[in-house]
C-alpha cells in the first residue's frame, strides 16, 4: 500500500501554525479575517488527515517515520520527527475534525469577543502543538508538544485575563498538569540513561519492552519508568488525585471546554499511555495502578457531578470519569477499549459542551437551577444536546454504548470488582445527564428568559458531532472487530458479552428513568437523598474537599516553609554576612585603642615587636 | 674581636640609655638628646665595623658621617617645632602631644 | 576578512575606545553621548558575530589567537643560582598578552554582545549624569569582554577587577534607595572573591607557571596555556614529587591542589552565586537600575560559570571530580532554596533574583554531570537566563517607568493597559519556567540529562525546581498582567520603538534558541575536548 499522503503528514501540524504566526504577526488589525483564517487552516488539515486516514483504512499500509537530529553532542543525538501510525491517524482524524468543528462554531459563539484573532491564534496554536504531539516519533518531540498543548490550554483557560477566578483557574491547570509533566520528565531522563543506544522513539521502546524476557531493563525500573509516565498521565488526563484543575478549567471559553478539556488535550494521557503500552505491558504493577486508578476516578468524579449545578462544571466531572474509563481499559489491557472509547468520547463530550455552549450563549447563566424548559426554544440544541446525553449514558444503539461495553468486557475478563465498579460508574453517569437534560430543556420556562436556537454556523457543528456520537460506535462492536484489528493489528479478539451488554444498557437506562422520575415526574422528590443524608450531599457538593485538603496539605505548608526559608535567609545566611561585617569592625574599634596619640607608646610597641622578632629568629636557632 | 666586641658593648649601652629616654621621659629636650644618643651609638657601631669588621672598608666611615649630619639636621628641626609647639601649649611635655590621635 | 585583523583585541577594547570619546563630548548632549555609546557596543557586537559566522568548531578559534609578551620581569637570579647551585641563564616572571576563543567563550561572547546592546538601548531610563554612566558602561563592556577572552591569569585578573569599579559606580549612583549600600555589598563579596581567586592564581603561577625552557631559562609563567599544558604533562615540575630535591619549591601537591581548587570554587561561586553566597546580589538586583541589572544578571553571573568550568574545572578534573556530589548537592540547594524563597517573595524583581539563584543552580548540576551533554548544558543554560533574565528586566525597568512600583500587589492587569509589554513579559516568563520550545527548556534538559547519567536521585530532586518555576513564574506574571485593571494604570502607553526593539530581538532570540539549538551546541562541538580527555585518561590511569 502506498504512503503517499503519510509522507507529508508533517504539513497536517504546520498549516495551523502559519495560521498562528500571521495572526500573531497582524496582530488586532483583522478581528473577522483572522477567525476565517484559523478556521480555514484546521480545515485544510483535516482533509489531509482524511487523505492519510483514506489511505491507511485498508489495514495493511506500512507506518512511516522520518526523523532528523535536532540536537548533537559528542556522540549524543536527539532526534525530532514524525511517524504516522493507524493510532496517530485516528488521533489526526479526530483532533482536526473536532478542531474544526470548534473553529466553525467559534466564529459564533465569540463574535462578540473584541479579542477574537487572539482567540482564534491560541487555538491554532493548540491545534498545532497537538497534532504535532500525536504525530510524535519519540518521547521527547512528545515531551515538548505536551507541554506545549499545556501552555495552550493554560493561555485559553485565562483568556478572560481580567477575570480573578480565569487567573486563578489558568494558573492552577498549568500548575498541576506540571506536576505530572515532571513525572513524565523524569521518565524520558530514565528512559534514556536506560535504553539501548540512548534510544527515544516509541518503535525502539516497542521492540525493547515487547521482548520482555531481553532483559535489557529491570522490572524495578520498568515500574518505576512506567509510573512515572503514568503520573505524566495522570497530571493531563485529570485522573485522582491531579483531577482538582480540570473542573476549574471551565472557566475558559465553552468552545475550548469542547476543544481541549474533552476531546484532545485530556485526552493525550490516555494516548500517552496508549503510545507507551508495552512498557506498561511489561509491569503488573503499573498496569494494576492504572486500571485503579482509573476506576476509582471514573466512580469518584461521577458521584461528584451529580450534585454540582453549574452546567459545565457537571461536563467536566463527566470527562475526568470518563477518561478514567479509559484508564481502566488500558488498566485491563486493552488498548482498543481506550482508544475506542476515546473516539468516541471526543464526538459526544464534544457535543455536550457544544451544546451547553450554545445554551449560555442564549441564556447567559451557567447555573442550571435557573434553567429550565429550554427545549422548546431551542429545538436543534435540545436534540442534539440529548444524543450526545444518551451515548454518554450508554444507551444502545449510541456510539458511548458500544465503546463502554468494550471496556466494561475487558474488565470483567481481568477482575470482576473493576467491573462492578465500571458499572456503578455507569449508573451515576446516566442519573447526572438525566438530571442536566431534565433540568435544562424539560420543565417550565424561566421568567424573563429569552432563550432562542444559537445561529446556524454554531448548530452546524452540533448536529454534525450529534450524526457522529450516534454512528461512530458502529467501527467496533461486539459482532464487528474491525477498529481493534486496525489499531493495533491484533486479531480481532473480541467475544461478545451479552452479560455485560445487557446489564450496562439496563444501568444506563435505569439512572435515565430515576433522573426523569426525579426531576419530570416528581415522584421521587428532588431532595429526597438531601434530605435524609444532607451530610453525604455537601461533601460531594464540595468535591470531597480535596482542593481545601491540597490547601492544608501542600499549599500552606509550603508557603510556610517559604516564608520561614525567608527568614533563615534574612537572619542566618545574611545575618553571618553582617555578623563578620560587624566583628571586624568592633576589632577594629578594639584595636584602635592603642591609638593614643602618645608617641612613645607607638615606639614602645614597635620595640616590643622587635624584640619578639629577634627572640623567635634567634630562638629558631637554637631550637 | 675583643675590640670590636668592647665597642659594640658600649655602643649596646649606649643604644639602650638612648631607648630608654626616649621612652620614659616626658620632657621633650631630654627625648630629643636621647635620640642624639642612640644616633651616636649607631655611629659608634658604623666606626666600629668598618675598622674590624669582616671586610674593613671606608664604607662605615661615610655613612657614620651622613649619619651625623642628619643628627644635625634633625636636632635643628626638632628643636624649631619644640619652640613652636613651647611658643603656642607652653609646655615641652610630650604627654600633652597627642594631636595625632584627633 | 578578519584574519588581517586583531579582531579580538577590537572586540575586548572598541569599548575602551568609545569610553574615550565619550569623555572628550561634552556632558549635556546625552543624544550625542547615547548614539556614540550605542555605536561602540555596536562595533564589538558586529565583529562577534562576524566571528561567530566564520568560526570553525571543529578547528576552533585558534586561527584568531592573539599572543604575544606582556611584562616580563626580571627575578633574582642569584638566589635562584644558589639555590640550585648553579646554571640558571635567566630567570623570569612572564605576564601574557594572550587573547584568543573557544567553543567555550565563544557562546558567551554572543551573549555578552546582545545583551549589551539591548542594555543600552535600555539604559534610555537613565535620567542623570549620561556622560559618566556611559563611560562607566563601555568601560564595564571592555572588562566583560576581556574576561571571556583572556587567556593569561593576570590578564583575565585585571579584566575581572576592570569590571568590578564600573559596576559598583552604576549600582551607586543610578540605582534606587538602597543604592549605597547595595554597591557596598557588591563590592564587598567581589573584593573577597577576587582575593580568593588572586591567591588561588599565585600559587598557580609559582608551581604549574614553572617551566624550564633550553639553556636553563627559568620561567614563571602566567599563561593558561602553559598552565594546562604543564598540568597534563607527566614531567613537569609540578606534578613530581621530588621531596626534599632542589625543585622541591616548584611542586603542586595534593594539598596544595585542593586549596586553590577550592578558592577558586569560592571566587566563581561567589559571582555564580552559589548558596550561601548569594545575598548580594539580591540588593543588585532590586537596587541597581534595571539597564544595570540586565548585564549584572545577563552577563556578570555567567562570568562566574566561565570561571568555573574555564579554571576550576579545567584545572583540576581531579578535585572537581571527586567533588561531583558536592556541586550537585549545592546545585539542588541552589535550585530549590532560589526557587522556593522566590515563590514567597512579594517583590517583582526579589522574585526574578531568587530565580536566577534557582536557575544557575541547574547550571551547577550541568557542570557536576561533567559529561559533554551537561557541560554544554550549563553553558546553554547561561546563554538562555542571560537572555531571558536580560528580557525580565528590561520589562520590569519599562514597568517601573510606567508605574513606579514593581510590587506585585501595587500591579494588576497590566495586559489590558499594555498587551504588547504584558505579551513578551509572558514569553519571558514562560521561558523562564522551562517551557520547551523557548531557550530555556534546552538549558534546563541537557543539564539534567548529563547529571541523571551518575546522579539519578539528586537530578530528580533538582526537576523539582521546574514545578517551583511554574509556581512562582505564574504566580508573579499573572498578578501583573492578568487581573482587573486599575483606574490609574488605564492611561498607560505601551512600549515604545526603542523599548520594543530590544524586547522583539530578546524574545526572537530565546524562541530561536529554543527551536534549533544547534547553533549554540555546534559551536561548542569541540569546547569540552581538553577537559574530557583529561577525565579519561585520569579514569582509565
Amino acid at each position: 500500500m502506498s504512503t503517499f499522503f503519510a509522507q507529508y503528514a508533517w504539513l497536517v501540524p504546520v498549516f495551523p501554525f502559519a495560521a498562528f504566526a500571521i495572526l500573531t504577526a497582524m496582530g488586532k488589525g483583522m478581528s473577522k479575517t483572522g477567525a476565517w483564517i484559523g478556521t480555514i487552516a484546521t480545515f485544510a488539515s483535516l482533509v489531509l488527515s482524511l487523505c492519510i486516514a483514506t489511505e491507511r483504512l485498508s489495514g495493511n499500509a506500512e507506518d512511516y517515520s522520518n526523523q532528523f537530529t535536532w540536537i548533537e553532542i559528542g556522540n549524543l543525538k536527539l532526534h525530532a520527527g514524525f511517524e504516522v501510525t493507524n493510532l496517530s491517524t485516528m488521533m489526526l482524524v479526530v483532533v482536526t475534525l473536532v478542531g474544526f468543528l470548534v473553529n466553525l462554531y467559534s466564529q459564533g459563539y465569540m463574535k462578540k469577543d473584541e479579542r477574537i484573532s487572539t482567540f482564534f491564534a491560541y487555538v491554532a496554536l493548540f491545534t498545532s502543538s497537538m497534532l504535532a504531539l500525536v504525530l510524535s516519533d519519540n518521547l521527547l518531540t512528545f515531551y515538548i508538544f505536551w507541554e506545549l498543548v499545556g501552555v495552550c490550554s493554560f493561555l485559553l483557560v485565562g483568556f478572560w485575563y481580567q477575570k480573578p477566578e480565569a487567573r486563578a483557574a489558568a494558573k492552577k491547570a498549568f500548575i498541576v498538569t506540571r506536576i505530572g509533566d515532571l513525572g513524565l520528565l523524569i521518565a524520558l531522563l530514565l528512559l534514556f540513561w536506560y535504553m539501548p543506544g540512548h534510544a527515544l522513539d516509541f518503535t525502539t521502546i516497542h521492540n525493547v519492552f515487547d521482548s520482555q524476557g531481553g532483559g535489557a531493563i529491570s522490572t524495578g525500573i520498568t515500574t518505576l519508568i512506567a509510573l512515572l509516565i503514568f503520573l505524566g498521565a495522570v497530571g493531563k488526563s485529570g485522573q485522582f488525585p491531579l483531577h482538582v484543575w480540570l473542573p476549574d478549567a471551565m472557566e475558559g471559553p465553552t468552545p475550548i471546554s469542547a476543544l481541549i478539556h474533552a476531546a484532545t488535550m485530556v485526552a493525550a494521557g490516555v494516548f500517552l499511555v496508549a503510545r507507551t503500552f508495552d512498557i506498561f505491558d511489561a509491569s503488573q504493577v503499573a498496569m494494576t495502578t492504572v486500571a485503579i486508578v482509573g476506576a476509582f476516578t471514573a466512580i469518584f468524579a461521577a458521584t461528584i457531578g451529580l450534585a454540582q449545578n453549574d452546567i459545565k462544571r457537571i461536563l467536566a466531572y463527566s470527562t475526568v470519569s470518563q477518561l478514567g474509563y479509559m484508564m481502566l481499559a488500558l488498566g485491563v489491557g486493552s488498548v482498543t477499549g481506550a482508544m475506542f472509547h476515546l473516539l468516541t468520547h471526543a464526538f459526544f463530550k464534544a457535543l455536550l459542551f457544544l451544546g451547553a455552549g450554545s445554551v449560555i450563549h442564549s441564556v447567559h447563566t451557567q447555573d442550571i437551577r435557573e434553567m429550565g424548559g429550554l427545549g422548546g426554544k431551542m429545538k436543534i440544541t435540545a436534540w442534539t444536546f440529548g444524543i450526545g446525553a444518551l451515548a454518554l449514558s450508554g444507551i444502545p444503539p449510541f456510539s458511548g454504548f458500544w465503546s463502554k461495553d468494550a471496556i466494561l468486557t475487558a474488565a470483567l475478563d481481568k477482575q470482576p470488582i473493576l467491573f462492578v465498579v465500571g458499572i456503578i460508574a455507569a449508573f451515576f453517569t446516566a442519573l447526572y445527564m438525566a438530571r442536566l437534560f431534565f433540568l435544562v430543556f424539560v420543565g417550565k420556562q424561566r421568567e424573563g428568559q429569552h432563550a432562542k436556537e444559537s445561529p446556524s454556523v454554531m448548530t452546524i457543528p452540533l448536529i454534525v458531532l450529534a450524526i457522529l456520537a450516534t454512528v461512530a460506535g458502529f467501527v467496533e462492536t461486539p459482532f464487528n472487530g474491525w477498529f481493534g484489528h486496525w489499531l493495533t493489528g491484533g486479531d480481532a479478539e473480541h467475544h461478545a458479552s451479552g452479560l455485560v451488554m445487557v446489564v450496562s444498557a439496563a444501568v444506563g437506562l435505569l439512572g435515565l428513568y430515576i433522573g426523569w422520575l426525579m426531576y419530570v415526574k416528581g415522584t421521587i422528590r428532588r431532595d429526597a437523598v438531601s434530605s435524609r443524608m444532607p451530610g453525604l450531599v455537601t461533601v460531594l457538593e464540595r468535591k470531597y474537599y480535596i482542593d481545601e485538603l491540597y490547601q492544608w496539605l501542600f499549599v500552606k505548608p509550603l508557603q510556610g516553609f517559604g516564608k520561614a526559608l525567608e527568614l533563615f535567609d534574612e537572619y542566618v545566611v545574611d545575618g553571618i554576612v553582617r555578623l563578620s561585617g560587624y566583628s571586624v569592625s568592633a576589632l577594629g574599634r578594639l584595636n584602635s585603642r592603642l591609638q593614643n596619640g602618645q608617641v612613645q607608646t607607638y615606639a614602645l610597641t614597635a620595640i616590643i615587636g622587635i624584640v619578639i622578632l629577634i627572640v623567635a629568629i634567634a630562638g629558631r636557632r637554637f631550637w | 674581636m675583643s675590640m670590636l666586641s668592647s665597642y659594640l658593648t658600649l655602643a649596646a649601652v649606649l643604644f639602650c640609655i638612648g631607648l630608654f629616654g626616649v621612652l620614659t621621659k616626658r620632657n621633650a629636650i631630654i627625648v630629643l638628646l636621647s635620640i642624639e644618643l642612640m644616633l651616636n651609638a649607631v655611629n659608634l657601631n658604623l666606626i666600629a665595623f668598618s675598622k674590624y669588621g669582616v671586610n674593613p672598608s671606608i664604607a662605615g666611615h661615610i655613612f657614620s658621617l651622613f649619619t651625623i649630619t642628619v643628627a644635625a639636621a634633625e636636632a635643628a628641626v626638632g628643636i624649631a617645632v619644640l619652640i613652636v609647639l613651647y611658643r603656642s601649649r607652653a609646655t615641652v611635655n610630650v604627654d600633652e602631644f597627642d594631636e595625632l590621635r584627633r | 576578512m578578519l584574519d588581517n585583523l586583531p579582531v579580538l583585541s577590537l572586540i575586548a577594547f572598541t569599548p575602551l575606545i568609545g569610553a574615550l570619546i565619550v569623555l572628550l563630548l561634552p556632558g549635556a548632549r546625552s543624544n550625542w553621548l547615547r548614539a556614540t555609546a550605542i555605536i561602540f557596543t555596536l562595533i564589538p557586537l558586529v565583529l562577534v558575530l562576524l566571528l561567530f559566522a566564520v568560526y570553525e568548531p571543529a578547528t576552533g578559534g585558534g586561527v584568531y589567537t592573539e599572543h604575544s609578551t606582556w611584562l616580563t620581569i626580571p627575578l633574582n637570579k642569584e638566589v635562584l643560582d644558589m639555590k640550585l647551585q648553579g646554571g640558571v641563564a635567566s630567570f623570569n616572571l612572564a605576564f601574557d598578552y594572550h587573547l584568543a576563543v573557544d567553543g567555550i567563550s565563544m557562546p558567551l561572547l554572543l551573549l555578552t554582545g546582545i545583551v549589551s546592546t539591548m542594555s543600552v538601548l535600555a539604559s534610555v531610563h537613565i535620567r542623570k549624569r549620561w556622560k559618566t554612566y556611559y563611560v562607566l558602561f563601555l568601560l564595564l563592556l571592555t572588562g566583560i569582554y576581556g574576561v571571556f577572552l583572556a587567556r593569561d591569569l593576570i590578564l583575565f585578573f585585571i579584566f575581572f577587577e576592570v569590571t568590578l569599579i564600573p559596576m559598583f559606580f552604576l549600582i551607586g549612583i543610578w540605582g534606587y534607595y538602597g543604592r549605597e549600600k547595595a554597591a557596598t555589598r557588591f563590592l564587598l563579596y567581589n573584593g573577597l572573591g577576587s582575593a580568593a581567586m588572586l591567591i588561588s592564581f599565585l600559587i598557580l603561577i609559582v608551581t604549574l607557571g614553572f617551566s624550564v625552557s633550553e639553556g636553563s631559562n627559568f620561567l614563571y609563567s602566567a599563561n593558561y596555556d602553559v598552565l594546562l599544558g604543564n598540568l597534563s604533562d607527566p614531567n613537569a615540575l609540578a606534578n613530581i614529587d621530588t621531596g626534599n630535591s632542589r625543585y622541591f619549591g616548584f611542586f603542586l601537591s595534593d594539598n596544595a591542589r585542593w586549596g586553590a581548587f577550592v578558592l577558586l570554587l569560592i571566587a566563581f561561586g561567589i559571582k555564580v552565586p552559589i548558596f550561601p553566597f548569594h545575598t548580594w546580589m539580591l540588593r543588585v538586583h532590586t537596587e541597581a537600575p534595571p539597564a544595570i541589572v540586565m548585564i549584572h544578571s545577563g552577563i556578570l553571573l555567567k562570568m562566574g560559570v566561565y570561571g568555573l568550568i574555564r579554571f576550576a574545572a579545567f584545572l583540576f578534573p581531579e578535585q572537581l571530580q571527586s567533588w561531583t556530589t558536592v556541586l550537585a548537592v549545592l546545585g539542588v540547594i541552589n535550585i530549590l532554596y532560589g526557587a522556593i524563597l522566590a515563590c514567597v517573595q512579594r517583590e517583582f524583581k526579589l522574585v526574578l533574583a531568587y530565580s536566577s539563584i534557582s536557575h544557575m543552580g541547574i547550571v551547577l548540576l550541568g557542570i557536576a554531570s561533567l559529561e559533554e551533554v551537561g557541560l554544554q548544558g550549563a553553558i546553554y543554560q547561561s546563554v538562555s537566563h542571560g537572555l531571558i533574565s536580560a528580557l525580565l528586566f528590561l520589562i520590569v525597568g519599562s514597568i517601573y517607568e510606567r508605574t513606579n512600583s514593581t510590587n506585585l500587589s501595587d500591579l494588576g492587569g497590566l495586559a489590558k493597559a499594555v498587551p504588547f509589554m504584558s505579551g513578551i513579559l509572558l514569553i519571558a516568563g514562560l521561558a523562564s519556567l522551562g517551557l520547551p520550545g523557548l531557550s530555556g527548556f534546552v538549558g534546563e534538559f541537557l543539564s539534567f540529562l548529563g547529571l541523571f547519567g551518575s546522579m539519578k536521585i539528586l537530578t530528580a530532586i533538582g526537576v523539582l525546581g521546574i514545578l517551583f518555576a511554574a509556581v512562582y513564574v505564574l504566580r508573579s506574571i499573572l498578578s501583573i498582567t492578568y487581573g482587573p485593571l486599575p483606574e490609574r494604570f488605564a492611561e498607560m502607553k505601551d512600549a515604545r520603538f526603542i523599548e520594543a526593539l530590544p524586547m522583539i530581538t530578546l524574545a526572537a532570540l530565546i524562541v530561536l534558541l529554543g527551536v534549533y539549538p544547534s547553533i549554540l551546541t555546534d559551536l561548542m562541538q569541540n569546547g569540552f575536548n581538553g577537559l574530557l580527555e583529561q577525565i579519561q585518561t585520569r579514569m582509565g590511569g
